[in-house]
């Protein structure tokens, strides 16, 4: 995990990989490795079964790391709907960060 | 940690037919002492909901040390603990004001919700401002 921030997010296997280690450290799942999260299985209820604390501290592990922000659940229900659409949605607002710090900047 | 503390009476219809104080009264010492604290920064119930918010507690825990019974004097107290997390944290310690023994002590965590039932992940705003004075008081030594 010692790669540049910007190359894991630009490379989609990679991030997706990060991801899933990231909520196995985060949320403590001593039993789960990164082969046993399928990535179009919802993390929460029926899939990884992980309720609404996983959530808020999902949301803290992904600011900490990505300096990304998810302010409520409206927006985490979509975000959380599985490790593809996670490592989606860290793309498009890594993305959307960037250009709007280039847009204040000039 | 700074705690409030509440002075009380053990109740009659608090205690239980072996003469100690029933296990789930504690519960209501433990919202006494948490009800103070919310008053001292308004954070009450009603507060929170004319800023948008309710708080329903989704965690309790309460180890019992020792027992009292009708008419002891207790001492109620409460205090705040930062979380990383968007919830609130709450100490308990229940004191027989006798001996300040402990006769129990416990913990609560409360989830935001808008008054939509909205789950929040970040507190902000006049929320965020009241909680904090609140965390800092508990945090004085």
């Amino acid at each position: 995990m010692g790669m540049k921030l910007e190359e894991i997010i630009n490379n989609s296997r990679k991030l997706c990989n990060f991801l899933k280690e990231m909520i196995i450290d985060t949320l403590k799942l001593e039993e789960i490795t990164v082969e046993d999260i399928d990535d179009d299985a919802p993390l929460f209820k029926e899939g990884l079964g992980l309720d609404s604390i996983d959530a808020l501290e999902l949301v803290v592990a992904i600011e900490k790391h990505f300096d990304i922000i998810i302010e409520d659940e409206d927006v985490g229900k979509e975000a959380f709907g599985s490790i593809n659409i996670l490592t989606q949605f860290i793309q498009r607002e890594f993305k959307a960060k960037i250009k709007n710090s280039m847009s204040a900047a000039g | 940690m700074r705690w409030i503390e509440i002075e009380e009476t053990v109740r009659f219809n608090e205690v239980d037919e072996w003469g100690m104080i029933w296990y789930g009264s504690f519960m209501a010492y433990f919202d006494i002492g948490r009800m103070a604290l919310l008053r001292k920064f308004n954070l009450l119930p009603k507060q929170m909901v004319e800023l948008g918010y309710i708080a329903p507690v989704i965690r309790l825990t309460c180890d019992y040390k020792q027992s009292a019974t009708t008419d002891d004097s207790i001492i109620i107290r409460a205090a705040a603990t930062k979380p990383e997390i968007a919830v609130l944290n709450f100490h308990f310690e229940i004191l027989l004001k006798e001996n300040r023994e402990l006769l129990a002590n416990g913990e609560t965590t409360q989830m935001l919700l808008t008054t939509g039932r909205k789950i929040i992940y970040r507190l902000g705003g006049e929320l965020k401002r009241r909680v904090d004075r609140l965390l800092q008081y508990c945090m004085q030594t």
